[in-house]
């Protein structure tokens, strides 16, 4: 089913390729290959009897940046810490270049090159950033010890690329400022060649000189080829940043649209109502008279 | 080095006492200068009080500063008995790091003490015969085996039945204190195997002895040079800011004054007069005539100190087995903190679990671990008391886990995880040897011994916090 | 209620009155016990069984299972199947109290085993603990008549410590007085944990730079303790030492001379005290005329009682063969490692 639904937009997608979008093209060209870079097919989780996720279907293709939007509960978060591995989904299948993989764990996930910025950030306070970017994957020495010079050196590269300011090694990232820590967390997630990208809610503790850097790192990740999950409240982001997006309500897909093709009017519909516009594909979530 | 707070390196360049830039340019953790500084004013107090107000009459041999705590004998005794704590300790810290905690290391101890107590008494002695080579062996490794599984019992039902440690470790406390009393139907077996007994360092005929002492002292104080030459030259390699040389130096310097300090305390502790006899009929040695004080105790001249010994022959101790085992386990203990991603992934759960398990590691199988290291731990502890009372009975070890705990904290670990280092927790066991040892040694009553301890442990977490808020 | 409850008493102890003159044999003896997790108690209950029965008379018996609320309860249920006697192991001293009334209240007999409560109605049958002290230091004085000593004591929350220890002074106050013997360390164990009583041992010596010249350790775990400190100065086998329980390895210290004595409480020859003691009371004799009693008020209120106090023994080199001959231990625990003692040869 899913795949029909890609092929559908892949359709669209060639209809309407003179738009105006510069990332658009690169969408289609994607899409005209064929086989998406991850495709979570029909999963579902619940927790204590209530459903967090019910027979949920999403894909992304190379390069491509799909928004994920919903209200807190929509189970959005829920559906991509499947993804990530931080959650164990009841039924479902992910494939990851059309071949289906088990992702029971973080360490699965982070195998299949699927990293995650999560909007905890998820680091550990005592430790530095050297410290925190090379968790559960340190570098060591020809002795098998921690090799903490050579850590902090790629640090600082990685680092300098992102916030050139940054200065403080160090210190354990409890000492640092929330648009440092987010660089760190991002850090993390680029600095192992990830082709999967997902980000939780990334700009949400940045300034706006911040959030306009993460909407440059966007950019420059999609241009080499990473797919990116973006999951955000704010509709603004997504519209700037995303390809397409995927509206989710109470635990199910309420329809997946080209940003280009929908309203910020419509989408709030799907999102409150669950409403489908007609520029959207609508998914078992949508209010069945709007299909 | 992130697992400690070390101090900024971009500080508003203020006015600093020398204090402050001292901590600064050396990265000395605060915290474990305090400590030391604590451990050195609880020693002169007691050297002090000693030599105002015991009613003891003691005459003047091996003193240093003239009162009867700070001497060789004393301090040797110290070193001696805060071993068993102090290894157990550093288990215990990577556990309170980790959010863990084990109530159960005291009867875990009185357990395996009993096990291959009787092992070694009831069931090798027999087969082999006394004082064959193979007993004390089979009796170290199935002491360090039966620790390590009773730990891996521990940590699997923490990790994998996801029952908090608490509730786990308070029932093994109820339960091993039990099975310890099971095995040996509360009786006492003595005496333990000839040579197992040397593991308790209770024989000075068997501790290092002032070559090998001087030995370990220079190993000890090139490691120490080593170590800070090659740090430097790692940051050189990289172009990382580097200390101010005149700190290198301080290191150093220090270091190796504190290695030599003690070293020459050890070796000049001499074997006491009945023990040198004894070796002396034994070895069949002649001793030359010696010089006798008024109450007939033959003396000899050790360096600048008048002491006793037979008749001209003297024979000085060097550091203890325990002693040199306790160093052992610290250094190895630091190094796991530190230097391996083992360690690292302690202190990052610690920090963070969720954070720690999203970044792929195996928390629970960490856990697990982490509770073997203590099991194993616990088995060095067992080996060194019973050893060391050459007899082990069920009631070995019981409480220890308080102390335990309490040297961590009074070392300077957070309870909520996260925080903390090996160093701090084995000199936090030191510290609280060295007050229960005062106290005992100047007939304090044992009701008030108690009282100062837990005081102590209350004011050092009191200072520490305090120390963390104004460090914010 | 309470008119009935006179009444069935009132009968009981008409029953037994009359019984006890008429007949010696049939009477019902029952026993309290406090708990059944150390051992020692087992071992109790089948000597006090095998003479209750050899007797003729019956045994009944409950266990508290350290509970005091279990234990009141206990002895209710033991009143209702009215006994001549009920012999109380008891878990509380004070608690006890209201419970051992409602015995004499029904008309019974009440004996207090090996732990004191304080009714002046009970007869308390014990080993006595100030005589244990009393062993303890005449069997070092033996020794060493004169110098100095040490008291390594029990834990300082547990009243028998004081007790062993008034009894050691008693016996040493004169020499004490007149200067000969000199206190040079005392110091309360916890727990009575040997490896403290090694460190407090290890600090004595240090004080005073090894003069010490005798230690009065308080029991036999503790001495292992005080041996292995003094070993390391090579004072172990010339520095008496005393200790009680009669334990394996202390017999065996005894045996190799690192030990002076180790007082021994043979439990089962409390245990024979006690039946007898039963036995005789179910019969009818009057509490004062039972063989051995004496009157005791040496308890926290210093309440006056009928007492049997059983002397303990004390275990020295010159009588191991005894122990080894009353079962206690064998030879080769006795012996391992023993050169020159009769006894092992």
């Amino acid at each position: 089913m899913a795949k029909r639904t890609a092929k559908k937009t892949a359709l669209k997608v060639v209809k309407k390729t003179p738009a105006k979008k510069a990332s658009a093209p690169k969408a289609s060209v994607a899409v005209a290959r064929g086989t998406p870079l991850v495709e979570m097919k029909d999963i579902s989780i619940a927790f204590g009897g209530i459903k967090a996720v019910d027979h949920a279907s999403i894909d992304l293709y190379p390069g491509e940046v799909v928004g994920l939007l919903g209200h807190n509960g929509a189970g959005k978060s829920t559906l991509i810490k499947i993804l990530s591995g931080a959650y164990k989904r009841d039924v479902g299948q992910i494939f990851v270049d059309g071949k289906e993989i088990s992702i029971t764990n973080p360490r699965d996930a982070k195998a299949n090159g699927i990293e995650t910025i999560y909007q905890t950030l998820a680091l550990a306070d005592n430790v530095d950033a050297a410290g925190n970017l090379y968790l559960g994957r340190e570098l060591k020495t020809r002795l098998g010890t921690l090799d903490d010079v050579a850590m902090e050196d790629a640090t600082r590269k990685v680092m300098f690329k992102l916030n050139p300011n940054f200065r403080r090694f160090k210190e354990p990232v409890s000492k640092l400022s929330g648009g440092q820590r987010q660089s760190v967390a991002i850090a993390r997630a680029i600095h192992f060649n990830a082709r999967i990208l997902i980000m939780d809610e990334p700009t949400a503790a940045l300034g706006p000189q911040e959030t306009a850097q993460v909407g440059e790192l966007i950019k420059q990740l999609k241009a080499e080829g990473i797919g990116i999950f973006l999951i955000s409240h704010d509709l603004h982001d997504v519209f700037d940043l995303a390809d397409r997006l995927v509206v989710m309500k109470n635990g199910k897909v309420v329809g997946t649209a080209y940003t280009k093709d929908v309203t910020h009017d419509e989408v709030l519909g799907m999102i409150i109502a669950g409403k489908c516009p007609k520029g959207a594909i609508p998914g078992p979530g949508a209010l069945r008279d709007a299909a | 080095m992130s697992n400690t707070p070390n101090t900024s390196q971009s500080p508003a360049v203020e006015k600093e006492g020398p204090i402050t830039r001292l901590l600064r340019a050396t990265e000395i953790d605060a915290r474990i200068l305090g400590m030391a500084a604590a451990l050195l004013v609880i020693w002169a107090g007691f050297d002090i009080y000693s030599r105002l107000f015991s009613t003891i009459g003691f005459d003047s041999d091996g003193l240093i500063f003239g009162g009867s705590f700070i001497t060789p004998r004393n301090l040797w005794n110290l070193l001696n008995q805060t071993a068993s704590i102090a290894i157990m300790s550093t288990g215990m810290l990577l556990l309170i790091v980790m959010r863990q905690l084990d109530l159960s290391i005291g009867s875990m101890l009185s357990t395996v003490a009993v096990a291959i107590g009787t092992l070694q008494v009831f069931r090798l002695a027999p087969a082999l015969g006394e004082g064959n080579r193979a007993i004390w062996i089979i009796a170290v490794f199935g002491a360090l085996a039966l620790g390590s599984f009773m730990g891996w019992f521990n940590g699997v039902l923490v990790a994998y039945a996801r029952i908090p440690a608490f509730i786990v470790t308070l029932g093994g406390l109820i339960a091993y204190g039990g099975l310890a009393w099971a095995i040996i139907r509360g009786e006492t077996v003595a005496p333990m195997d000839s040579t197992f007994e040397l593991l308790g360092g209770n024989v000075p005929q068997y501790s290092l002895g002032v070559f090998w002492s001087w030995v370990v002292a220079v190993v000890a104080i090139s490691g120490i040079v080593y170590s800070i030459w090659n740090s430097r030259r790692q940051r050189q390699r990289f172009n990382f800011p580097l200390r101010p040389m005149w700190a290198e130096w301080f290191l150093g310097a220090a270091g190796s004054v504190m290695v030599g300090l003690l070293t020459w305390v050890v070796t000049i502790y001499p074997w006491a007069p009945n023990v040198i006899k004894q070796w002396a009929t034994d070895h069949h040695i002649t001793v030359p005539a010696g010089i006798e004080d008024k109450d007939g105790n033959a003396i000899c001249m050790a360096g600048e100190q008048m002491v006793r010994c037979v008749h001209g022959y003297i024979v000085y101790t060097g550091y203890s087995i325990p002693f040199m085992i306790a160093v052992g386990v610290g250094l190895a203990m630091s190094f796991v903190a530190t230097r391996t991603s083992f360690g690292r992934h302690i202190y990052a759960t610690g920090g963070n679990p969720e954070a720690a398990e999203l970044s792929g590691i195996n928390t629970k199988k960490l856990t697990v671990k982490v509770f073997i290291l203590m099991g194993f731990l616990v088995g060095i502890g067992s080996i060194i008391t019973s050893a060391r009372l050459n007899a082990a009975t069920n009631s070995l070890g019981q409480s220890n886990e308080l102390y335990v705990i309490a040297a961590v904290v009074i070392g300077g670990t957070s309870l909520s995880g996260g925080i903390g280092t090996v160093s701090g927790a084995m000199l936090g066991a030191l510290l609280m040897q060295s007050l229960q040892s005062g106290m005992t040694l100047l007939n304090f009553e044992s009701a008030f011994r108690d009282m100062v301890v837990g005081a102590v442990l209350v004011a050092a977490v009191f200072v520490d916090q305090l120390y963390r808020r104004s460090v914010k | 209620m309470k008119n009935i409850v006179k009444a069935v008493m009132l009968g009981a102890l008409a029953a037994t009155a009359m019984g006890g003159v008429a007949n010696a044999a049939g009477k019902t003896i029952a026993v309290s016990w406090k708990t059944f997790q150390e051992e020692r108690w087992k071992g109790d209950e089948a000597t006090i069984k095998a003479v209750v029965e050899a007797a003729g008379d019956k045994y009944i018996s409950s266990d508290a299972q350290g509970s005091a609320q279990k234990q009141a309860a206990d002895i209710e249920g033991l009143i209702a199947q009215k006994p001549d006697v009920i012999m109380v192991v008891a878990f509380d001293a004070d608690a006890i109290l209201p419970s051992i009334k409602k015995i004499s209240d029904a008309g019974i007999k009440s004996i207090a085993y090996d732990v004191q409560f304080e009714d002046p109605n009970a007869l308390y049958i014990t080993f006595d603990n100030v005589g244990v002290g009393r062993i303890m230091a005449k069997e070092v004085l033996k020794v060493k008549p004169e110098g100095n000593y040490a008291f390594i004591k029990g834990d300082k929350g547990d009243p028998n410590a004081t007790f062993l220890f008034q009894g050691q002074l008693e016996v040493l106050k004169a020499q004490m007085d007149a200067g000969k013997i000199k206190n040079v360390c005392e110091t309360f164990t916890d727990g009575w944990k040997p490896d403290n009583a090694q460190k407090n041992m290890e600090q004595c010596l240090t004080s005073t730079k090894n003069k010490v010249d005798a230690v009065l350790s308080e029991n036999d775990g503790m001495a292992s303790g005080v041996v292995a400190a003094l070993k390391a100065q090579g004072m172990a086998g010339t520095v008496p030492v005393s200790g009680q329980d009669g334990d394996l390895a202390a017999i065996n210290r005894v045996a190799l001379g690192t030990q002076t004595v180790s007082v021994w409480k043979d439990t089962a020859q409390l245990g024979k005290a006690a039946a007898n003691a039963a036995i005789a009371l179910a019969d009818g004799t009057a509490i004062d005329k039972i063989p051995g009693v004496a009157k005791f008020n040496g308890g926290k209120k210093k309440v006056e009682m009928n007492a049997i106090l059983l002397a303990p023994t004390p275990i020295t080199k010159d009588n191991i063969g005894d122990a080894i001959k009353a079962g206690h231990i064998t030879k080769e625990q006795a012996c391992a490692g023993v050169k020159d003692n009769a006894a092992c040869k």
